[in-house]
């Protein structure tokens, strides 16, 4: 009966909604039939923050800094890290590739719909459910039994949501570039595999950046993965404040704006080469 | 009235990497590049009115899906022009995908775990179709095509001719004005096939709907689309009525003949007492089968040669309808090259 009831109210909707946002919601929806997968990725995403905590547990024994992050900062970047990078999940790039792969992609070109948007709100549905799960799960852990630290202040909490918002953004469209390639290259497994690896070293998610050999240092804070989790969680710690602070905020918009010029560009040169897969 | 899709002098060139075989050739071809162009689609017009219905009939790789992908902004053309409904698809793609609407047979644009009544949902938003519009199209669809018991329904739990069905409705939700069917039928079992058929007729005497179809289901175009149009290596060798290809390509007749004693050595014979034309001659357990060109002999001069010269039992004349002149098309037997040197033959 209740099925009935909201069959009949889909039916009777008295207005359109967003087309994006119905997008989002109908992603959602399909994120919560698989919820059995969902519970599986948040638990072995969690597997790893415990491997890694208890590595830097033995590795502060006897230290009260490294790199300048005590010990009690360096648990709730491992833990808080972990968290942020689950956002956006595997499932996300994986449904992207698939589309193309299988050329459902079709679909999203006979639609009035803009192709990367469209990603970006499927994403944001995969997110809300798979993202939030994820983070709340690391949030009540970490609270709980891996005494992570709450946030600096007020301040650095408010700056700390900014930059996550920000730092989505820019891993969808990374995820979107890198999936786009798929176009070319036909299979995605191998391009998914070391986009994860590569995006968890350069996003400081495996290690913060302050402790990367120099070299690598300079190749990471040039580039806009590091706005997807080191920057949030600088501020998360208050390691970054004033003008510093500001400067990282300027990296990351100036990053997601040019990434999504990238990504609408990307889009149409791929759309030419469709044409192969097509037939 | 102007037409709704046209196209002219359309041509598609793909290039497609030419690569050796085996490992070797992968390498070679990562240091030096070599690449073919091919022409999937080669100078096509077309002129289809509003309201119309039209059957796009060509064997495999004939050039029929590049073309759908033209007309509905997949693909950019490479020369020539192509417009529906006053929009040119590749330069206003979006525009473009307001106007039409595109049903595979082989994939489903319903999002695979949710309800049906989901996606239809989705799909009302994403082309705006504002409360009443959308509810009146929905019931109908709904009452139409029979739907009430799949809405509540993933479309991964439906049957290929529910999902079928349900698929034709999501893409009729926006009142598109223009539906390309690309083998819709395919994989259906006879009676879902039937309905469908009536469903896409109704709406088109309903609605005004223009239909494009491909198909290598010939009742599907006997039925639906009154115009055929036939491709082949890219060229357009047919645009008319569908029985009327019988006229313009029924010229290739055959004359079973049954023989009194077996067909040993009565090719031989035959051959000799139609020598002044060409011919084509088939020996069969029974006897043969003689294939002319009805152009320069007629059937009854070739039956009275064939019953001279041989013990003939039994003689029938197979009718060319559009169906094998279709088929023949489909095995590459069929030349479309109008023989201009008939007369001199003669």
């Amino acid at each position: 009966m209740t099925s009935l009831d909201t069959e009949a109210a889909l039916r009777g909707r008295t207005s359109p909604g967003s087309k994006y946002v119905s997008l989002a919601r109908t992603t959602l929806q399909q994120a919560i039939a698989y919820r059995i997968t969902t519970f599986f990725n948040v638990g072995l995403t969690f597997i790893w923050v415990i491997i890694l905590y208890y590595l830097w547990r033995a590795a502060y024994a006897g230290r009260a800094s490294i790199a300048g992050l005590s010990w009690d900062q360096m648990r709730t970047y491992v833990v808080i890290a972990y968290g942020i990078n689950a956002l956006v999940g595997w499932r996300t790039g994986t449904a992207m590739m698939a589309t193309i792969r299988t050329g459902d992609v079709v679909f999203g070109m006979v639609r009035p719909l803009n192709y990367c948007t469209t990603q970006l709100a499927r994403a944001l549905g995969f997110t809300v459910v798979e993202g939030g799960i994820s983070m709340v799960f690391t949030l009540v852990i970490g609270l709980l039994f891996l005494h992570i630290q709450a946030p600096a202040s007020v301040g650095s909490a408010l700056l700390f949501v900014l930059a996550l918002i920000i730092g989505f953004l820019t891993k969808m469209l990374v995820v979107f570039l890198v999936s786009l390639l798929t176009f070319w290259t036909l299979n995605g497994m191998g391009l998914m595999w070391s986009q994860q690896a590569i995006m968890q070293i350069l996003s400081g998610t495996i290690v913060p950046l302050a402790l990367m050999p120099g070299w690598l240092q300079v190749v990471a804070k040039v580039l806009p993965l590091r706005g997807i989790v080191s920057t949030p969680l600088e501020f998360y710690l208050g390691t970054a404040s004033g003008w510093a602070g500001l400067g990282l905020l300027g990296l990351q918009a100036a990053w997601l704006v040019a990434l999504w010029l990238i990504s609408n560009l990307a889009w149409k040169r791929a759309f030419r080469i469709v044409e192969i897969q097509g037939g | 009235m102007s037409p709704i899709v046209s196209a002219e002098g359309l041509v598609k060139r793909f290039r497609r990497p030419q690569k050796g075989p085996g490992l070797a050739g992968a390498v070679r071809h990562l240091l030096r590049p070599r690449h073919e162009t091919v022409t999937a689609v080669d100078g096509v017009d077309l002129s289809i009115e509003p309201g119309e219905s039209v059957a796009y009939v060509g064997p495999n790789g004939a050039g029929k899906s590049t073309t759908i992908k033209l007309l509905t902004g997949i693909l950019v053309p490479s020369a020539g022009t192509v417009q529906v409904c006053g929009v040119r698809p590749h330069l206003d793609r979006q525009a473009n995908a307001r106007n039409i609407s595109v049903v595979f047979g082989q994939r489903t644009q319903l999002w695979w775990d949710i309800p049906v009544i989901e996606s239809f949902r989705l799909l009302g938003d994403i082309y705006a179709v504002p409360g009443p519009e959308y509810r009146r199209a929905v019931d109908e669809l709904v009452d139409v095509l029979d739907l009430g018991p799949l809405l509540g329904v993933p479309a991964r739990q439906l049957s290929l001719g529910q999902r079928m069905r349900c698929d034709l409705g999501a893409a009729l939700v926006h009142a598109p004005q223009v539906l390309f069917l690309d083998e819709p039928t395919i994989g259906l079992d006879v009676a879902v096939k039937a309905r469908l058929r009536e469903f896409v007729g109704r709406m088109r005497v309903q609605r005004g709907l223009t239909v494009l179809l491909t198909s290598h289901d010939l009742g599907d175009i006997e039925e639906l689309c009154p115009r055929m149009i036939m491709i082949d290596k890219g060229h357009i060798v047919y645009d008319g009525p569908f029985d009327e290809v019988t006229r313009r390509f029924g010229w290739e007749q055959k004359v079973v003949v049954t023989l009194a004693e077996g067909a040993s050595g009565a090719a031989a014979p035959a051959r000799r007492a139609l020598a002044r034309i060409s011919l084509a001659i088939e020996e069969t357990p029974t006897g043969l089968v003689v294939t002319f060109d009805s152009r320069l002999i007629s059937s009854g001069e070739v039956i009275k040669e064939l019953a001279v010269a041989l013990p003939v039992v039994d003689l029938a004349l197979e009718e060319t309808s559009a169906e094998s002149i279709v088929r023949r098309l489909y095995e590459g037997q069929l030349s479309f090259q109008v023989t201009g040197d008939v007369e001199a033959e003669r």
